[in-house]
């Protein structure tokens, strides 16, 4: 059955609280003015070392922008929120993102992009180069470490940002609905890629999408969002096992949880669609 | 498109395509060269055969031996130099200024709003416009062909960069943040390589309009330079080299387009205008 509780009362108290949003809101546009959007509303959210977290939501739910806050690209309205107890105030390499639109240095070539973090460190050019072929061959890119973003495929390019992003080696992966420009079949072998590298490298990971079944299969906890204003209205906790492989899709606990979900969901993403 | 096999070496169909590009590249200087070919010989012909008055227009072959004289006597490059010195200083100038008002008005909005009306009300004011004010303000020295080649190279080298940086992806300004990136990491490793598929078009453009004002400003304020050869040629009624000083220009204009734009293909190799 699915579960739903409250932030608070999330389970292993011991592991330590990496990331603390409380009561978070966010308006765009004049204040008090007709044309304010509330993006988000009293959002309350705890994220623990280690944990894989997925944000699910339709568009306009505020998981875009949520995730924009905790990267530190934009401020809060109102709330706080906190790394490590201390406030979030500027974009820091112990948070990187991973974008959609991938954001790789069209410039540059794989290895460059991957060691952009490196250098910004003044890690020296050995170091470096070493660091980045290891995380190239992380993510299964290696033999393109001297290719330009457009010479490789989409899903390629999406490796290539996620190696990029771990170079730094941060505290917190930010994915901002990084298989979205993707066909279905590179979309469900990245899943798969991603499930590996995540508990491979250890990473705390808060994960963007508007897929049911992605969020499912990739979490420990899925937080559902629901638009106009932006809030939490659920968290699932997802008991499967890690590593996730493909199999766990039939698992009877996954296909039942993603038709509940799709079933609460279905009144918000209809309201969407005729928007 | 893809190597899939995820070697380095190259499949025998890219080493195909590379051979077959190159013969293409081939090919279209050829064409070019036989476009310039037929064009003088078109011209020698017409002269030849009387249709057009050698007087009104002398032929190629004339001209190529007024050339060879000054070339000589080395009058030609006493001139030649004048200018490509004066056109690289008044376009050096004008990147200065161009480049940095680009950028703080591409970069914060509020003085885009107030610099772009002024600049584009003073845009579409032609060189030739300025000649009587700017020999009031510079006398009839080097200064006033400075000034002019700089009016004439300063606006595309701002429209450039405006458009650049105001077309610079938020996403890549954003993965660079939060991946950590230094103050000059930003500019020298991100800014300037996604500006430059935009800026560096506008600076060949600027240079072609800068070489014209050069030209301009010397047939009125000047004692040396091509633009003062044509003018002193055509007092002395010496037409083979007024017609060589025009080709000079129209030749050495050629090439410095054709240096930069090769260069810019180097430089934006990645960039989706440099691909076709």
């Amino acid at each position: 059955m699915m579960q739903t509780i409250i932030a608070s009362d999330t389970p292993s108290t011991a592991v330590p609280v990496q990331i603390d949003i409380r009561h978070v809101g966010k308006v765009f546009g004049g204040k008090g003015g007709d044309s304010a959007v509330i993006a988000l509303d009293d959002v309350n959210l705890t994220i623990r070392k280690g944990e894989f977290i997925s944000l699910l939501g339709p568009s306009g739910c505020g998981k875009s922008t949520l995730l924009g806050i905790v990267a530190g690209f934009q401020g809060v309205s109102s709330g706080k929120i906190e790394q490590n107890g201390r406030p979030i105030l500027r974009p820091e390499p112990s948070r990187t993102v991973v974008f959609q639109d991938y954001a790789l240095f069209g410039w540059m070539t794989v290895q460059q992009n991957v060691e952009f973090g490196l250098k910004a460190k003044g890690m020296a050019k050995r170091e470096r180069a070493a660091i980045a072929r290891e995380l190239i061959a992380l993510v299964r890119l290696s033999g393109f470490e001297d290719k330009y973003p457009h010479q490789i495929s989409g899903g390629m390019k999406q490796r290539a940002a996620i190696a990029r992003a771990l170079a730094p080696d941060p505290d917190i992966l930010l994915m901002d609905e990084p298989f979205g420009a993707l066909d279905a079949q590179t979309r469900v072998l990245l899943q798969e890629e991603i499930a590996r590298i995540s508990s491979e490298a250890g990473k705390t990971v808060l994960f963007v999408t508007h897929g049911i079944d992605e969020a499912v299969f990739l979490a420990d906890r899925v937080v559902v969002m629901s638009p106009r204003p932006g809030r939490v209205r659920q968290e699932v906790n997802v008991p499967l096992p890690r590593p996730r492989t493909a199999e766990m899709r039939s698992d009877p606990w996954f296909v039942q949880t993603v038709n509940e979900l799709w079933e609460t969901l279905k009144p918000e993403w209809q309201k969407g669609e005729e928007e | 498109m893809q190597n899939s096999a995820g070697s380095p070496a190259l499949s025998p169909q890219a080493v195909a395509r590379q051979g077959g590009m190159a013969q293409l590249f081939k090919n279209r200087s050829l064409r070019g060269a036989v476009g310039l070919l037929s064009f003088f010989a078109i011209w020698q012909l017409l002269t030849s055969i009387g249709v057009i008055d050698a007087f009104l227009l002398p032929s190629p072959v004339a001209v190529a031996g007024a050339m060879w004289d000054m070339a000589v006597d080395g009058s030609l490059w006493i001139h030649l130099g004048a200018s490509l010195r004066r056109v690289a200083i008044g376009f050096l100038l004008a990147c200065i200024v161009g480049i940095a008002l680009g950028l703080v008005s591409g970069w914060w909005r509020g003085v885009a709003d107030f610099l772009r009306p002024v600049i584009e009300a003073l845009r579409p004011i032609p060189p030739l416009a300025w000649i009587p004010i700017t020999i009031l303000w510079f006398g009839l020295g080097d200064s006033a062909s400075y000034f002019l080649v700089f009016l004439g190279a300063v606006f595309p080298t701002y429209v450039a960069t405006y458009t650049a940086v105001r077309g610079l992806d938020r996403n890549q300004m954003n993965a660079a943040l939060c991946l950590g990136a230094k103050p000059w990491q930003l500019i020298w490793d991100v800014l300037v390589p996604a500006s430059l598929p935009i800026v560096l078009p506008g600076m060949r453009i600027a240079l072609g309009i800068g070489w014209m004002c050069v030209v301009t400003a010397e047939l009125i304020a000047a004692q040396t330079g091509l633009g003062y050869l044509i003018q002193q040629s055509r007092m002395l009624f010496q037409i083979n080299n007024v017609v060589a000083g025009m080709v000079t220009i129209g030749l050495v204009g050629f090439a410095m387009s054709a240096v930069l734009e090769m260069i810019e293909r180097r430089v934006n190799a990645w960039a989706p205008s440099e691909r076709s």
